[in-house]
């Protein structure tokens, strides 16, 4: 029996008195329907006993009636993904809150009050998450289907009283303000830092100054528009993100795509993370000062970006992925020079490693700062390079492989101190095992099409894919309606799960150190923003 | 650290010679589309472009630089697709009537040079303004300061207060969000100033907007000088609009028109 | 009579008029007549004590001579006519202040009440300044003691006004035993009161009751000066009270410590030895220190001044140190120095602190709050009071062309010349506590850039705030009064030194230090005393000759001979650079003018970033700003968590942090704290001895008599 199988047939003997629909997909999917009190307690056993993942939560409104789903999915090898829904009248004030027992869930539910205008009873903290208050009025609710989405629109007065919630009731505190215009090269975030001046005890971040309401916009589109949103929406890991949705769109249509297009994606998406990842070093880099180290590692990101360029036609992999394969060939010549270019990029990367780890200076500002236990970083869901270096190991790559990555010879890092140092060195080791697995797929590629033939666009149906994108696992959920249009489409990227998780590692540290925390942490504001 | 020394100086030096010869290793641009005659089948390849701008003129399909997004779909899978140049003297200025414009008054920006007048030429501080940009441009902007491009020898410098500023660079389709933050950096700014919107989101808003919550551009909101089309445009591009905002290269032709993009010597 | 003595009578005339008027007129006209009378009383008594300090040595008189009462004979020396003089300069100002600032208390207290103790306090301590008599003396201070607690305790409705001011009363007293006992033992070895014939019998005393005289008055005077481990007192005393009698006690009464210390060990007992002075020396600085660095971390501005002048009260107390000490080993010309430096410290403390407690007291009245963390942008709403602080701010802080920065510089140049001295030990307490000064001098500043910063720049932190207005022309005037003296008595120092050398000589020191100060070539008297004539060639090459005809008292000079043919000079000149500021500026903004004659000025906003709106609650707080001394010092502050409590809602959301820090001074916790429990401790043991039996009580009275019949039959 497999685990799936295993877990399907616990679920059913433990709640065997309420209502509960348990659907097997083959041995990688548990779809279950239930109760709303029901789901909270199954999801919520499911992390606490059985250690899954909480994935993401996405609500739909279908009709007069609320449709609420939860993804999960097991952090070891071999086990399924379990998909947790319910359903509810429109009219009902509030749904239950699972954010008090899986505390991952919190942000989904401030974003889903903001989107939806369901509130989730218990929940202290809602409103002014995704619209701020001062620019937007309450009960807004954009992504209900009443909604007038064009611009221009009438709306009413936002509440230009807005004052941030303080947390520190002490004499003296303040909270100091940083942006949302701040720093030379930066995206736009409003950080709050109370302190009473010299140690800051927490940082609360307001983010969303660039929500340009992609779900949104998705609606009603046809897929190969709905794939360029997917693509565009953070671009710098573009190949992730429309490699995820392509695989939702080829899981709804039934397509497969063809061994080729399974290598080459790896080989990009591998590209893609080594980039991505030079990338968090030379802003570490920056942000402690050490400026010739950053040049360094700037000078290899741009290296990386033009090794991009001359393999693929564009510098951020624009344009690649379909649903079913990929959009253009790559040939096995210009796939082993770029073996060739990544050697050289490999033997700087080593020496920047081992100059790094000789500048006791710069290790002192990265040591013992911006910490996160394992159990902190368990109970937020935090995925990605942050959580491996705080003892959660969850790799979508090891635990639910895809495009091959079963054949491929790889470690999944793990680090256990969750300070900045164990971030930087998480960051180096899967930088190194990018370079070895892309050299194991280009030995592997076999010939053939990269575009799978036959079958035009798919018809209604809803499913989600998932790939380990360069900041962790990132999740596109589509729903399909008759036409093949896009009905609902949701993201859970991998930043907007670790942006909750910030203020962990912020929280009563020197001010001097703030920058750094951001640093190690290659947090995107335009991936969480969506 | 004396190691780090060692290093710089064995690395040597790595900058790119542009301006003053052309740059032509592989991977600095993605290239555009150039207006192509493509016969019967032009409306076709015409549609496939998501954002208008490939435009079917009988049997040739004009291309409007300002509304590329990159996708390559007028290039990839297509049995006659459009010509392709690998240029990146993209620099534009803004034509028709925006709202910026208008609203700036007249005797600020109608007569007013695009490019800085001395002595503000040989030292620029630039303000790069986020708004609502996915990523991409702010990435090749950050690019220009990698030792390749080494944005500082030519004598522009990144800061991050509007006070200091004389340029002020936007990237992305202006969030409803930034519009606030966008405009009071604008009315900080001491003159002379001048705006760059680099990308095609900061042009037209791209696939993005105008929405409920996302603009069509930065040329709504504030009197645009020069535009840098491209999804994203390369860091040579960018530098090449700034060398024009600084008044050491000419603005060339309108980028995809002739074969190759004019010489920016 | 003389025209001082008319002067003097005609003050406390006034004075008695003035208690007579308020009892008659009533309430409602008990503040105006406080300033009419007590201003002029004020007047009266500067232009007496001039009088005696410019053209006269000394002014004795009787003022009543009854059979019964027995005579009231006065007798005002140089001296006591300086501190007459400072206290009339504060009496003024201050007077005129109450009649806008003590209507607040209209219908709650007895305005009338005030005025009656106002006018009795300063008459006691006119009296206690005048008289040659040690009983006299006694009965004033005491006078004055009560009168200032009658005071203090005006507002006696709240709680902690009533501990405050009976803990400065019990303290005063103790304080008062102690130099009842040291008056006690000087008296009894003259055989009589006066000062006359204890002076003559000055240099007979033993060794044993020198010391007991310097110990119990230098720390009981000190109680009332306000000197580390005594002062405990004062940081409550003064927020408690109203802010006119706060102005008097920080400026006035404080200065009557300061007056017994140096009658006690500087006149009628001269001290003869290095070690008390040294003594001096280090309790000032101590007093200093930890004065400025509870006064940067306090956020009412009225306990932030009351600890502030506990710190000008250590520099002046260091200063008189190093003075007996080179009283002591043979330097009076050095001794001069300091005695000049110090006495001048004490008279700018006297201005700009009345100046600082007024405002306060007018920002307390007009916005409602003195806590710092409430206040800020008070510039806008408040603009006169804004520069008058700011000007107490600068001259407290040691700014030039102010007059803090003259006596300090003055004390610190003392203190560097102890290098001429002999012993090691003594050099390096002077140096250590040179350092402790200067330390106190950086953290002056920060404490009132705080102050002003947060008070009266950024934005209101409340709405209070944005009410606040300054409604009445006599708190202005009554304002401007000590800072225009602050700023004269800056840029004018080479016309103030010789008039403190007046009052310190011969009282206190045989020689002067006008000459070695104000050297005649700088001041352009022909006279060039003991320098040779190449030297002072040199320094007309380098230009100090300037402006001789345009500009009087262009300097001050405190040389140091390197040696017999190597002359160091030290000279500053606030007058210069009065001209100089004003030239610069003056230059600078023509300057600016022209050059951007043709240019279109554009005003926009302050860049917060790109926010809506920036919050009050988003800038720093005074507690924020001076954060990192406490950190520093956090082993002086030893701040102890009253309250540590993290709440939050089902363990994961974090929705307070509550956090509370307390303080115990480091006085109170070294010194105070174990006295009274060891006080306490002893009482509970010998407590134990009444247990109640009648039978234990005849056991004791029977022990006794047996001890005192033995120790009779042994003797």
């Amino acid at each position: 029996m497999t685990r799936a199988a295993d877990l399907a047939a616990e679920l059913l003997a433990t709640w065997s008195d309420e209502r509960l629909d348990v659907v097997r997909v083959g041995d990688v999917l548990l779809k279950l329907r239930t109760g709303d009190r029901r789901a909270i307690e199954i999801v919520h056993w499911l992390v606490l006993h059985r250690r899954f993942q909480f994935g993401g939560m996405a609500v739909r409104e279908e009709g007069e009636r609320w449709q609420v789903h939860y993804l999960l999915y097991d952090r070891d090898p071999g086990g399924p993904w379990v998909e947790v829904g319910y359903d509810a009248p429109s009219t009902q004030a509030e749904l239950p809150s699972l954010s008090s027992l899986v505390h991952a869930a919190d942000w989904y539910e401030r974003e889903a009050e903001d989107h939806f205008g369901v509130r989730f009873e218990g929940h202290p903290r809602l409103g002014d998450f995704v619209l701020h208050d001062e620019e937007w009025p309450e009960g807004l609710a954009p992504m209900r289907r009443a909604f007038d989405a064009s611009a221009g629109a009438a709306r009413g007065e936002p509440n230009c009283d807005w004052r941030p919630r303080r947390i520190l009731h002490e004499p003296g505190a303040f909270a100091m303000t940083i942006g949302p215009i701040y720093g030379g090269i930066a995206e736009p975030v409003h950080f709050l830092l109370e302190t009473t001046g010299e140690n800051v005890v927490r940082a609360f971040p307001r983010l969303f100054y660039k929500y340009r309401a992609v779900e949104k916009r998705a609606e009603g589109q046809e897929i190969a528009a709905a794939l360029l949103l997917a693509e565009r929406f953070n671009a710098a890991e573009a190949f992730a993100h429309s490699f995820a949705f392509c695989r939702a769109i080829e899981t709804v249509g039934g397509m497969v795509a063809p061994p080729r297009a399974h290598g080459l994606r790896v080989i990009l998406a591998e590209l893609e993370r080594l980039r991505c990842h030079v990338g968090t070093i030379r802003a570490i880099c920056g942000s402690t000062g050490l400026a010739v180290a950053e040049a360094r590692a700037s000078y290899l990101e741009e290296e990386l970006l033009r090794t991009c360029g001359a393999l693929a036609g564009h510098r951020y992999l624009f344009g690649l992925n379909l649903p079913g394969g990929l959009a253009t060939d790559l040939s096995d010549v210009s796939c082993r020079s770029l073996v060739g270019r990544l050697s050289e990029a490999e033997r700087a990367l080593h020496t920047l490693d081992r100059m790094l780890a000789t500048t006791s200076s710069f290790l002192d500002r990265l040591e013992e700062v911006g910490v996160i236990t394992e159990k902190q970083a368990s109970e937020h869901g935090l995925v990605g390079p942050v959580a491996r270096a705080s003892g959660v190991v969850c790799d979508l790559r090891r635990a639910h492989p895809y495009a091959g990555y079963e054949h491929y010879t790889f470690e999944v890092a793990r680090e256990e101190e969750g300070d900045g140092y164990a971030r930087l060195r998480v960051l180096f080791f899967e930088a190194f095992q990018a370079i070895a697995i892309i050299r194991q797929a280009v030995d592997r590629l076999p010939p053939g099409a990269v575009l799978a033939s036959g079958g035009g666009a798919p018809g209604g149906g809803s499913a989600f894919g998932a790939v380990e994108a360069s900041g962790g696992a990132a999740l596109h959920w589509v729903w399909l309606d008759e036409e093949g249009r896009v009905a609902r489409y949701r993201i859970a990227p991998p930043s907007f799960v670790n942006w909750h998780g910030f203020h962990l590692a912020a929280e009563d540290f020197a001010f001097q150190d703030f920058p750094i925390i951001l640093a190690t942490f290659a947090l995107s504001v335009a991936e969480n923003d969506r | 650290m004396a190691g780090w020394f060692a290093h710089g100086i064995a690395a040597g030096i790595r900058t790119t010679r542009f301006p003053r010869r052309r740059e032509e290793a592989a991977g600095v641009t993605p290239g555009l589309p150039q207006s192509t005659r493509i016969g019967a089948r032009a409306g076709e390849v015409a549609s496939r472009c998501p954002t208008g701008a490939l435009v079917a003129q009988g049997e040739e399909v004009a291309f409007d630089a300002r509304r590329c997004i990159h996708c390559y779909r007028c290039v990839r899978g297509v049995e006659t697709p459009v010509r392709w140049s690998e240029g990146y003297e993209w620099t534009l200025r803004p034509e028709g009537d925006r709202a910026g414009l208008r609203q700036a008054g007249v005797g600020e920006v109608a007569e007013r040079p695009f490019a800085f007048e001395p002595p503000f030429r040989r030292s620029i501080n630039i303000l790069v303004m986020d708004a609502g940009d996915c990523g991409a441009c702010l990435s090749e902007v950050r690019q220009l300061t990698a030792p390749q491009y080494n944005l500082h020898r030519l004598g522009f410098f990144i800061t991050p207060t509007p006070r200091n500023a004389d340029l002020l660079l936007v990237v992305g389709p202006v969030t409803d969000a930034m519009r606030h933050p966008l405009l009071s950096a604008w009315e900080a700014m001491p003159t002379p100033k001048r705006i760059l919107a680099v990308g095609a989101c900061a042009l037209t808003g791209s696939i993005f907007g105008p929405s409920f919550v996302s603009g069509a551009g930065v040329g709504d909101l504030l009197p645009v000088d020069l535009e840098v089309p491209g999804s994203p445009p390369p860091p040579l591009a960018i530098l090449h609009a700034l060398l024009v905002l600084s008044g050491r290269l000419e603005l060339s032709g309108s980028p995809g028109a002739g074969t190759m993009a004019g010489e920016g010597d | 009579m003389s025209a001082a003595e008319i002067l003097f009578v005609l003050f406390y005339v006034m004075l008695a008029a003035g208690a007579v008027a308020t009892i008659v007129a009533g309430d409602r006209r008990a503040p105006a007549l406080m300033a009419l009378f007590g201003a002029a009383a004020g007047g009266l008594l500067v232009a007496a004590g001039v009088l005696v300090l410019g053209w006269s040595e000394r002014v004795e008189f009787t003022l009543w001579s009854l059979p019964s009462l027995g005579r009231l004979h006065l007798a005002v020396d140089r001296l006591s006519a300086l501190f007459l003089i400072v206290a009339g300069l504060v009496f003024l100002p201050v007077s005129l202040f109450s009649a806008g600032y003590a209507l607040r208390f209209a219908g709650r207290y007895s305005l009338k009440a005030m005025g009656i103790h106002y006018y009795a306090l300063f008459a006691s301590i006119a009296l206690l300044l005048s008289t040659d008599s040690l009983l006299l003396f006694l009965l004033a201070w005491e006078a004055m003691t009560i009168f200032a607690y009658l005071l203090v305790n005006f507002d006696h409705e709240r709680e902690q006004t009533r501990g405050a001011a009976y803990l400065f009363f019990a303290m005063a007293e103790a304080g008062t035993a102690a130099v009842v006992v040291a008056f006690v033992l000087l008296a009894n070895a003259a055989h009589s009161f006066d000062f006359a014939p204890i002076r003559e019998i000055a240099g007979s005393l033993g060794a044993g009751t020198r010391w007991a005289v310097f110990l119990l008055s230098f720390f009981g005077f000190g109680v009332k000066a306000g000197i580390v481990p005594v002062n405990t007192w004062l940081p409550r005393a003064h927020p408690a009270a109203p802010a006119n009698v706060s102005a008097i006690l920080s400026a006035v009464v404080l200065n009557m410590g300061l007056y017994g210390m140096l009658r006690t060990n500087g006149d009628l007992l001269p001290l003869s030895t290095v070690t008390p002075g040294v003594i001096v020396l280090v309790v000032g600085a101590l007093t200093a220190l930890v004065g400025i660095l509870y006064a940067t971390t306090a956020n009412d501005l009225k306990t932030m001044l009351a600890h502030s002048s506990i710190e000008n009260i250590g520099i002046v107390v260091a200063g008189f140190g190093g003075a007996f000490v080179f009283g002591a080993a043979g330097r009076p010309d050095l001794a001069a120095i300091l005695f000049v430096a110090a006495v001048y410290h004490m008279t700018n403390h006297s201005l700009y602190k009345s100046l600082l407690f007024m405002s306060a007291g007018s920002i307390d009245e007009a916005v409602g709050t003195r806590d710092l963390d409430r206040l800020g942008g008070l510039a806008r709403f408040m603009p006169l009071t804004s520069i008058f602080f700011l000007v107490g701010a600068l001259s407290i802080s040691a700014i030039p062309p102010f007059n803090g920065f003259v006596s300090e510089w003055l004390t610190l140049q003392g203190i560097l010349r102890s290098a001429e001295l002999a012993s090691r030990g003594v050099k390096i307490a002077f140096v250590l506590a040179g350092a402790g000064l200067a330390l106190t001098a950086a953290l002056a500043i920060t404490c009132f850039v705080k102050a002003f910063a947060m008070g009266f720049l950024g934005l209101p932190r409340t709405q209070a705030v944005r009410q606040a207005r300054e409604r009445r022309a006599i708190t202005i005037f009554s304002l401007g009064i000590p800072a225009l003296l602050s700023l004269a008595l800056g840029i004018l120092p080479t016309y103030v030194v010789p008039v403190l050398d007046r009052a310190v000589r011969p009282a206190l020191v045989q020689a002067s230090a006008t000459g070695q100060l104000v050297p005649p070539f700088f001041s352009g008297s022909p006279a060039h005393g003991e320098l040779p004539p190449a030297f002072v060639a040199d320094f007309h090459n380098i230009g100090a000759q300037i402006g001789q005809t345009i500009l009087p008292g262009r300097g001050l000079v405190v040389m140091h001979r390197g040696g017999a043919d190597q002359h160091v000079v030290f000279a500053m000149s606030p007058s210069y650079m009065v001209v100089l500021l004003l030239l610069l500026g003056g230059a600078t903004y023509l300057g600016v003018r022209l050059a951007t004659r043709k240019r279109a000025m554009r005003r926009a906003a302050r860049w917060d970033g790109g926010l809506h709106r920036l919050l009050p609650e988003m800038t720093y707080t005074a507690t924020g700003f001076s954060s990192p001394v406490r950190v520093i010092f956090r082993a002086i502050f030893r701040p102890r968590a009253a309250e540590d409590v993290r709440e939050t809602v089902s363990v994961h959301f974090r929705t307070a942090i509550r956090r509370r820090y307390e303080e115990v001074h480091v006085v109170s916790r070294l010194f105070i704290h174990p006295v009274t429990h060891a006080a306490r401790w002893l009482s509970d043991t010998l407590a134990r001895m009444h247990n109640g039996k009648i039978n234990t009580y005849v056991i004791y009275v029977l022990l006794t008599l047996a001890v005192f019949v033995l120790v009779a039959w042994l003797a």
